[in-house]
């Protein structure tokens, strides 16, 4: 009963969302406050609807009911609870249904909580979102419906790809949909505001929160993916610019160009026709991940099995939505006032770059991501786009954007002063300079462009650190008077500091990972050891371990420093699913200060004189605990600026009803 | 099914609802204009930041003249939105009653209306109530897993269960259960045959070095296992040691009582390697019925152990009863008839079911060969 209960909750949701969409555009067309409030009800109800279809499909997860086909095709019964709950995501229907469930909920949040926004722009947008909806729900229901039954019930399932059976994974793809699809808000008020014909301050002040919670959940989704595919993958890095990694990267640079532009519209109110194409371009890119992810167009590690009928509805979808969105916009955007002007030196214009950079960016990792695509259908050859491509065209843009960072927040809004920023930053500038090349002089082997990678690292983080110490006037007035300056500074100014700060840091880890890794691979037997940079590995012993749900042989790998102290003991597995018949590693990190020692179990082998030997795998990651520290400041800093009265959502009535 | 609509209904009703509330909610309060209050808003927040000392008094005064023409400007443009009337509230009403009928409808034609919920505990439930000999080895092992799990300090309903896993042609899960049974029981020889004959048939038939510990450990507790000399003997020929493995077979054939139909075998298949020089072709998978019948007997195993824990279930005894006549159990078979006799001497029908039971024929044992423990 449950299973059928949530079938057709799922359904109910495909028809109150159809209702939501339908109301809310006649209200806003013919202004009536009544089919308003029912159609923003009916988004309630929509979403309520589809949370209940998604838990009743976690409930069959978790009493392994095979005779939805579903469960039976991603679960077994030997599988840990917390990923027989995770499997209800972990495949292309119960992932759809996730994302239906956060789109709607972000339709249910507009409805409840957008009592600030003109009630035409409301409707509209809760319009819009409905539309939406109604498209990936009856693609849903229609094309990929998580609750088929079958008649023939299997006894067991056929369990969940071992390497998504991780924690990391597990909460990844929440957190990348909730980032995904929280564009969709951005979409939705974008359109209701072309439709309206009407883009000001007031609206970019509306779609800032919502970007910066997308933007800030996305940070957190790619980088627990980049994390699962640091420790679980077992190759020792951390981003391999795969399709699908490229699919999340996108709307993520997107993203940080809206919110920036947005600012730009909020506080000048300039910009407005490129901050509305931003919006409707955050969530293009968004669909354009999930149809590469599910199409099967691109090969990747991550994508899922994937069936081009459903590519194609994906296509025909994301081809209407944005094919609606920039057709609009064309018609729409000739209108729009072009808002406050402001001289070529000033912060409007360092965002403007920055925002420039940024589109140049997300178009070359575009074009290397569909470039294989473009090339097959050209002359049928495959071909597959790696980091050289990245490096030499990605990586410029952004050491440029990246560069000039610190002096945007210190300019002036409309005229800006550039020797009065430099007298200000050339404290960081120094430092930063001088930290390149201490580790240019300390750090072997030498290298001059990773080197520049950690001055720029520093850069960063002095910059961010300059331009708050500016404004709490540190040093320069007595500590009381900082302190005032510093508990009246808007949450969004610390959030500002954050986020460029935490860029900064994961600067610093990505240089110095990928410049000084060290990497050894050797083959073992037991008490057999290697050298490791400064360590000394040894095999002292390998035994059988039995899991949950695998068999796994285990490696007990002694390190030891250069003075023979015991620095950790390893062990690492190599672990084999009966089921599926898989076989996965199982890295074990010692974390050491800011460093890691990766240590990987191989497979066994016959060794000298007919013993095994199992070959070992060592790296030693500097400072790579940076690369994951780095954005997850950025988010923080993301969800302190939303933390910012001026942005809540809903208490602006109430705090100038205080005033008045 | 009648849970199922009722529900249904709810979740149509709570959704119509909230479409009418929000409707009569909305309809009442109308009037302000959130638009310039956002404009205000913005204009507070520049006067504060100016008394904080955060903005300097030319920045204070350009960015309030311009927040001040916004707000103008939005007043100009300010949405008066109308009352509803009858119309609207029609529409609504209509909407939030159609809707949920239309989802009826939908759900008939895409949905399984009556299909259901089996959660796996209750499916095994339902197999573990069924006679075992109805059943096929899949749905044996997962009732054996159950019956493990229950008991988990017993090795012998994992033993069970390999044997129903290798049943199933789940190899890797029987050499599981196996690898579990020995830790739990290292002093039994059988379970360290079965482990070796496991890893035999996942090798495909050859004996490796996993297999040969196992045997060998087999023989420590009991120096005259067939299994364990048999493919000890089979493993040094596939190593090469073709005289050292026949002597051992030769052997192992001379131990056998004389009247043993495995005396023949063993002799056809020394001869079979002379000839060849060598192991010749793969070993003939082990006899399925053989398999079938040990995993039968485990899980009859386990139902008289529930029935002599808690005794009060007629159709147990009568299932136990038929299961030990099927097996050919006589003796088993009339214990548990004489207890179960007993038990229920006051109930005539239930007596009836036993005495049917027990005459219950016994299943023709097939191949003797199939068992070389």
């Amino acid at each position: 009963m449950i299973v059928e209960l949530g079938a057709f909750a799922l359904i109910l949701a495909l028809v109150m969302s159809v209702a939501q969409s339908g109301l809310s555009a006649v209200a806003g067309a013919l202004r009536l406050p009544m089919l308003a409030g029912a159609g923003r009800g009916a988004a309630v109800a929509t979403f309520g609807a589809t949370g209940i279809a998604f838990a009743c499909l976690i409930w069959a997860f978790v009493t392994s009911d095979f005779s939805v086909a579903n469960v039976a095709a991603n679960s077994h019964t030997d599988k840990p609870l917390l990923f027989k709950v995770a499997g209800a995501w972990g495949s292309h229907e119960g992932s759809m249904l996730l994302w239906c469930v956060v789109l709607t909920g972000y339709g249910a949040a507009m409805a409840l909580f957008g009592s600030t926004l003109p009630p035409r722009l409301r409707a509209y947008a809760v319009a819009v979102q409905g539309a939406l909806g109604v498209m990936f729900l009856a693609y849903t229901v229609l094309a990929s419906n998580p609750m088929t039954r079958l008649t023939e019930v299997p006894i067991e399932g056929r369990s969940l790809n071992p390497l998504l059976q991780d924690w990391a994974l597990a909460v990844h793809p929440p957190f990348l949909y909730a980032g995904y699809v929280g564009f969709s808000v951005v979409y939705s008020l974008a359109m209701a505001a072309l439709i309206d014909g009407r883009i000001d301050a007031a609206w970019a002040r509306w779609v800032r929160p919502w970007t910066l919670a997308a933007w800030s959940l996305l940070t957190i989704g790619i980088t627990l993916g980049a994390f699962w595919a640091y420790y679980e993958l077992g190759w020792g890095g951390w981003w391999f610019w795969d399709p699908v990694e490229n699919a999340s990267f996108m709307p993520w640079l997107i993203g940080a160009a809206l919110l920036h532009s947005a600012i730009v519209m909020e506080k000048r109110g300039a910009l407005p026709g490129w901050t509305a194409f931003l919006a409707l371009a955050a969530f293009t890119f968004s669909m354009l991940g999930a149809f590469l992810v599910r199409s099967g167009v691109l090969t990747s590690v991550h994508a899922f099995a994937v069936d081009p009928t459903r590519g194609v509805l994906l296509l025909i979808m994301m081809g209407i939505a944005a094919g609606a969105g920039f057709l609009l916009f064309a018609l729409r955007a000739p209108a729009l006032n072009s808002g406050g002007l402001f001289a070529p030196v000033s912060r409007e214009s360092a965002i403007v770059l920055n925002n420039i950079v940024l589109s140049t960016a997300t178009a070359t990792v575009l074009l290397g991501t569909l470039y294989p695509l473009i090339r097959e259908a050209i002359d049928g050859e495959a071909v597959s786009v790696g980091p050289p491509f990245f490096n030499l065209t990605f990586t410029p843009l952004m050491v440029l954007a990246l560069a000039i960072l610190p002096a945007g927040p210190l300019l002036a809004w409309k005229r800006g002063d550039a020797s009065a920023v430099m007298r200000r930053l050339w404290v960081a500038l120094a430092a930063a300079a001088l930290l390149g090349l201490v580790a240019y002089a300390v750090v072997t082997p030498r290298k001059a462009l990773a080197s520049a990678g950690v001055a720029l690292g520093f850069w960063l983080i002095g910059g961010a650190l300059a331009e708050l110490a500016e404004r709490l006037k540190f040093l320069r007035a007595p500590m009381a008077e900082v302190w005032r300056r510093a508990t009246g500074l808007p949450r969004g100014a610390w959030g500002t500091t954050l986020a460029h700060a935490g860029m900064g840091v994961f600067v610093l880890g990505a240089s110095f990972e990928t410049a000084w890794r060290v990497e050894q691979a050797q083959a073992l037997s037991l008490g057999q050891s290697f050298k490791l940079g400064a360590y000394q590995l040894t095999l002292t012993d390998v035994g059988a371990v039995e899991g949950p749900n695998y068999l796994a042989e285990r490696g007990i790998v002694s390190i030891t420093d250069k003075a023979g102290r015991l620095v950790c003991t390893a062990q690492p597995e190599r672990r084999f699913y009966p089921t599926g018949g898989q076989t996965t590693t199982e890295v074990h990190i010692c974390p050491k200060g800011l460093d890691d020692l990766y240590i990987v179990l191989g497979e066994r082998r016959a060794g000298a004189g007919g013993k095994p030997a199992w070959l070992v795998r060592g790296y030693v990651n500097p400072w790579v605990r940076l690369i994951f520290l780095g954005p997850l400041l950025m988010a923080i800093g993301g969800a302190v600026s939303l933390s910012d009265r001026r942005l809540r959502l809903g208490v602006g009535r109430k705090a100038s009803e205080a005033r008045a | 099914m009648i849970a199922f609509w009722i529900s249904a209904a709810g979740l149509s009703a709570a959704a119509g609802a909230l479409v009418l509330r929000s409707a009569a909610r909305a309809g009442a309060t109308q009037g302000v204009s959130p638009d310039l209050d956002a404009h205000k808003r913005q204009l507070g927040e520049i006067d504060r930041l100016a008394e904080g000392g955060l903005l300097d008094e030319a920045e204070h005064r350009a960015a309030r003249a311009e927040a001040g023409r916004r707000l103008l400007a939005a007043a100009d443009t300010a949405e008066t939105w109308t009352r509803d009337g009858a119309g609207p509230r029609r529409l609504a009403v209509a909407v939030a009653a159609v809707a949920p009928l239309l989802a009826v409808a939908a759900y008939v034609f895409i949905g399984s209306p009556g299909f259901s919920d089996q959660p796996f505990a209750r499916r095994v439930a339902e197999w573990r109530a069924t006679d075992p000999a109805q059943l096929d080895p899949p749905r044996i092992a997962a009732v054996l897993e159950t019956l493990a799990a229950q008991r988990p300090n017993d090795a012998e309903p994992l033993k069970h269960l390999a044997l129903a896993r290798s049943a199933s042609g789940d190899l890797a899960g029987a050499e599981q259960a196996l690898r579990r049974a020995v830790r739990l029981a290292p002093g039994r020889a059988d379970l360290w045959t079965g482990l070796g004959e496991t890893f035999v048939a996942q090798a495909n038939g050859q004996v490796t070095g996993d297999a040969q510990v196992a045997f060998r450990e087999a023989l420590k507790i009991d120096p005259t296992s067939l299994s364990a000399r048999y493919h000890l003997g089979r493993g040094k020929i596939g190593d090469g040691d073709l005289a050292g493995g026949l002597a051992d077979w030769r052997a192992l054939t001379a131990d056998l009582p004389a009247g043993d139909p495995r005396r023949g075998a063993m002799n056809r298949e020394i001869a079979q390697v002379e000839a060849a020089g060598g192991i010749p072709a793969p070993e003939a998978a082990p006899e399925q019925s053989a398999q079938v019948q040990g995993m039968i007997a485990g899980m009859v195993d386990g139902l008289a152990a529930r029935l002599a824990s808690s005794p009060d279930d007629p159709d147990g005894w009568v299932r136990l009863v038929r299961a030990y006549a099927v097996l050919g159990e006589v003796a088993k078979r009339d214990a548990a008839m004489a207890s179960a006799t007993r038990r229920y001497a006051d109930q005539p029908k239930v007596l009836a079911a036993l005495r049917q039971a027990a005459q219950t024929p016994p299943q023709q044992q097939t191949a003797p060969g199939g068992d070389r423990q």
